[in-house]
């Protein structure tokens, strides 16, 4: 009985209106999402793989002597990802340009130049199409699933048999998300050819482990939006009321709670503005220079004779001074980008309640892309930073005319020697690599989300099956 | 008949659970988000009022003329609230240099830069969103539904032309659907004034009463949406389908497939080639002042002081350098001043790259209501680009009233006093002093000349006053409520039009309507 009761919800979707609409509109989005992102790809790969090399030479242009490498400043961007057709994470705005060298990170810049005078949209993903367009189509061919069957009497005629209750539901149930399995493994696989016979080199390279995380997620997303239409459908009596109290349930969970992230986190949480991180570097540069001129670090500190061996410089008085600066301002950066990570995070964490957002972030993290992506980074670079001061320290290590000191004055280090001017082999010197996330970290990352879907799913699943054990039928 | 019929639809409609549930969500969105957002434009005006003192006082304090370089905010509007367009994507403050010409991309909000991954929620949202759907659903079942319950038949059958029946369901739709939005309107006004800082202008009334026309206007197109399905579909389920999936081609798909398809079809120039004529520019700055000689090698000695907004100025100098400084001055800044104009074609060419991007956008999503409301709105409220284009421009003209003050005031920059406290005397009449004490011949001569330096010093004090500011050109934004409601017309008027389109539309379809 369950499996026929499945086969009729399909045949009947199959030959609605709705249904044909559905995949037509789907079909369309996931086209277009594909040709859009590939030629966007193309490009930014282009860009990435130029930044990158010019990087790189300047770089190796530094290596005839080892203490320059320290005061190179290295240029890292965020490479981009063939799996941000899932999920892009907005990255376009994003923070994606690193500058540092072997002292200090500036914060995070934007990648190239935006259009500032454009509206801000979602980027025309795959989380974007499932979330938005295809939980609206859920509810689309949900909102009659039980009220819609009591208008025309067939309810009370399938229950007067000997099929209990809860064998109908799951059977809607199995028949509504079969239904959407159409439309969705339809557009993933136009994607798909699309992006294949593009010739994107990339295409290689897809982790598709990921691939099917994100699908199953999807599954597991649409399934709340179908246990909640079946609940509300449960609950009234008419199909007009079910569509008009869905559309607003819609409308809550994915318009109006996203859009009031930004209302929380500007009225309740505080990232310093520019000329407020400015006058925080003044003060923490002020605060050293004081402890300077008190002579905290030697009275021979202030010392900047061109000759080491002059009796009026301390070179290691010197490397302390200029070391506690950097560390002081480093230390007013990191508190900046966190404060900035932790506005734009407050916002998030209050929007959490909606199931779109908990998806879209799911998928974000098994792409590999989004906030969590740029705070990795920064992280990676920080780590890289510390490496190669130790790779500069351990090589200078053999020059016995070198004082082995590291610090920010370049006139000074190289001037007193402190850190030698031999030459390194460029292949021997650590490069920044960005390392992606395993599917076990991902997933690690994830699973609490995923676990969130879930909980979603089991509550509707619970409301929707008390309402319909008591629905009245008649 | 035609009141009798939009009566009974009206009092139809009142009734009905999806009306209840679409007016009480508005209303109960509007009391509880409008005083978040009244508070956010409260504090926002903090922030501004704050600046603009600071600024002030800073001007105040001033040395020299060369160090006027203020920064002039552009005041938060009061009607964001309503709708917030860009403002929170621009912040609106731009610095008057001599070397520079403020242009628009300065208005770029510098905080923070992971913001942008949430969406910004104001008033224009729950109208664009929920009272568009209450729209569709009131309508979708006005003439489907009755010919599934049998009245249209009925009502047909006696004396009523289609028409009538017609036009009686239209003005029922555009009194039901008014309600919610007149209350969603005084609410909000309400709340909004209720904050002491918060004050409506007679022009922001009208803004505010023309926000209100664009609302309902937009209301009724959506309603005719609804209308124009119910008279093409037999079944009410059909048309209804047809109305969300038309919604959500408006509110969804357009706005955000415009934006993609703009970027995709009309690229920005790229930075690098922009970048590559800004630094040829600059090269070419470079190579015209290097070819300025004016001989400094007399100069003895140099003393500057701390003076307002980071910059310095010369205390007491001699007078070869004075007279060097003074020469270099009045042949450099011009030339600076060209090359400010020089760059800002440049920037303004980049910037045109954004305008064709951003019109084509426009262009595109205007089949959309959605979307064309929302920039009548935007426009109304003074958050749309064009308001920020407007205040640059006032900012220009400012910057250029503040560049003829210094160069009246100081002579063509050649005076003294665009860089120094000391006037051409007493720089003439240090340095007599000074060669006495650096030339004297004997320690005797010397101890005499170094008394006389330090006796002129004790009775010529340096005197660092602030500048007289009293015919400084301050500057006053003012908004010009007249040329927005000019750029707000073609899209009022779009919506106006697409009302009157889809009425002939639904008229046809519903007068070869099978009521059978």
């Amino acid at each position: 009985m369950f499996f026929q009761i499945v086969r009729k919800e399909i045949l009947e979707s199959l030959l609605s209106v709705r249904f044909a609409l559905s995949i037509l509109f789907t079909i369309i989005l996931f086209a277009a999402s594909t040709f859009f992102f590939v030629e966007r790809y193309r490009e930014q790969s282009e860009d990435y793989w130029r930044r990158h090399n010019e990087n790189l030479s300047g770089f190796r242009e530094q290596t005839d002597q080892l203490c320059n490498i320290a005061f190179y400043e290295q240029h890292i961007y965020r490479k981009p990802k063939v799996l941000s057709l899932c999920a892009s994470g907005a990255e376009q705005r994003l923070p994606g340009h690193f500058t540092f060298d072997g002292f200090d990170i500036g914060l995070p810049q934007i990648v190239g130049q935006s259009n500032f005078t454009l509206p801000r949209f979602g980027d025309l993903d795959w989380a974007w199409i499932i979330s938005l367009v295809l939980s609206f189509t859920v509810f689309v061919f949900a909102y009659d699933c039980v009220c819609g069957e009591r208008e025309k009497g067939t309810l009370r005629l399938i229950l007067a048999g000997a099929t209990p209750r809860a064998t109908l539901l799951l059977a809607k149930y199995a028949g509504l998300i079969l239904t959407l399995a159409i439309p969705l493994f339809l557009g993933l696989f136009i994607s798909m050819i699309i992006l294949i016979a593009s010739g994107t080199e990339s295409v290689g390279f897809i982790r598709w482990e990921s691939v099917v995380v994100v699908v199953l997620t999807s599954f597991l997303y649409l399934s709340i939006f179908v246990f909640l239409g079946i609940f509300v459908s449960a609950r009234t009596s008419n199909s007009s009321n079910s569509m008009a109290a869905l559309l607003f349930i819609w409308v809550v969970l994915l318009l109006l709670i996203p859009s009031l992230g930004r209302v929380i986190s500007d009225r309740f949480y505080h990232a310093a503005t520019t000329e407020e991180f400015e006058r925080a570097k003044s003060q923490a540069r002020k605060s050293i220079d004081d402890r300077f001129y008190a002579g905290a670090y030697g009275s021979k500190a202030s010392g900047t004779a061109p000759n080491r061996d002059d009796p009026d410089v301390d070179p290691p008085g010197r490397a302390r001074y200029t070391v506690d600066e950097t560390a002081a301002i480093n230390r007013v950066v990191d508190a900046q980008y966190n404060r900035m990570l932790a506005q734009a995070e407050a916002g998030r964490a209050f929007i959490y309640i909606s199931p779109a957002v908990v998806y879209r972030r799911i998928c974000e993290v098994m792409a590999g892309t989004g906030i969590d992506r740029s705070k990795s980074l920064y992280r990676q670079i920080k780590r890289y930073q510390q490496n190669l001061r130790e790779y500069i320290l351990s090589e200078d290590q053999g020059d016995l005319g070198s004082l082995h000191l590291l610090f920010d004055d370049k006139a000074r280090v190289t001037g007193w020697t402190t850190i030698s001017h031999k030459s390194v082999n460029f292949d021997t010197v650590p490069k920044f690599q960005e390392r992606d996330l395993g599917l076990g970290e991902s997933l690690r990352l994830a699973v609490w989300d995923i676990g969130v879907l879930a909980l979603f799913n089991l509550v509707f699943f619970a409301a929707a099956f008390v309402s319909f054990l008591r629905y009245d039928v008649r | 008949m035609i009141w009798k019929i939009a009566k009974k639809e009206f009092l139809l409609n009142l009734m009905t659970f999806k009306f209840a549930v679409g007016a009480v969500a508005c209303i109960v969105l509007t009391a509880v988000f409008m005083p978040i957002l009244a508070a956010d434009y409260r504090q926002r005006l903090e922030t501004y009022n704050g600046n603009v003192a600071d600024n002030e006082a800073e001007i105040r304090n001033v040395i020299v003329y060369r160090n006027i370089r203020h920064t002039i905010y552009r005041p938060p509007a009061v009607l964001s609230a309503f709708s917030a367009g860009l403002e929170k994507q621009l912040a609106g403050s731009a610095k008057i240099e001599l070397e520079k010409v403020p242009e628009l991309s300065v208005t770029q909000r510098g905080g923070n830069p992971y913001l942008p991954i949430l969406a910004v929620f104001d008033q224009s949202l729950i109208f664009k969103i929920i009272i568009s759907i209450l729209a569709l659903l009131v309508a979708y079942d006005m003439v489907s539904g009755e010919r599934e319950q049998g009245t249209l038949k009925l009502v047909l059958s006696g004396t009523i032309a289609r028409h009538q029946v017609l036009l009686g369901k239209l003005i029922a739709g555009l009194i039901t659907l008014s309600v919610p939005v007149i209350i969603i309107f005084v609410v909000g006004l309400v709340v909004l004034l209720s904050y002491p800082m918060v004050a409506l202008s007679g022009s922001d009334w009208i803004r505010v009463g023309l926000m209100l026309v664009a609302s309902l206007a937009f209301t009724v197109v959506m309603y005719q949406f609804g209308l124009l399905f119910s008279s093409l579909a037999r079944r009410s389920a059909i048309s209804m389908v047809l109305g969300l999936f038309i919604w959500i081609i408006f509110a969804i798909v357009i706005p955000n497939a415009s934006v993609h398809l703009a970027t995709q079809f009309r690229p920005l120039e790229s930075p690098e080639k922009r970048d590559s004529r800004v630094i040829s520019l600059k090269d070419d700055l470079a190579n015209e002042l290097g070819n300025v000689k004016v001989d400094s090698s007399g100069s003895l000695i140099t003393s500057d002081e701390r003076d307002a907004f980071g910059g310095y100025y010369a205390k007491r100098r001699d007078i070869y350098w004075l007279n060097a400084e003074q020469k270099l001055n009045s042949l450099t800044i011009p030339i600076k001043l060209r090359y400010a104009d020089k760059s800002l074609s440049i920037e303004q060419s980049n910037l045109n790259s954004f305008f064709a991007q951003k019109d084509l956008a426009r262009m595109l999503s205007f089949v959309s209501p959605i979307s064309t409301y929302e920039n009548t709105m935007a426009v109304l409220a003074g958050t749309d680009i064009t308001s920020f284009v407007d205040f640059i421009n006032q900012v220009r003209a400012h910057r250029n009233e503040v560049v003829e003050y210094i160069r009246s005031k100081t002579d063509n920059f050649s005076s003294a006093s665009f860089f120094a406290i000391c006037s051409e005397e007493e720089s003439a009449e240090f340095t007599r002093l000074f060669l006495q004490v650096h030339q004297a011949k004997d320690e005797q001569a010397k101890a005499s000349a170094e008394q006389a330096l330090k006796e002129w010093e004790r009775e010529n004090p340096v005197k660092a006053e602030p500048l007289n500011l009293q015919d400084f050109p301050w500057f006053k934004y003012r908004p010009s409520p007249a040329a927005d409601l000019r750029k707000a017309m073609p899209d009022l008027a779009a919506l106006l039009i697409m009302n009157v389109v889809l009425f002939g539309m639904c008229f046809a379809a519903f007068a070869r309507y099978d009521v059978r």
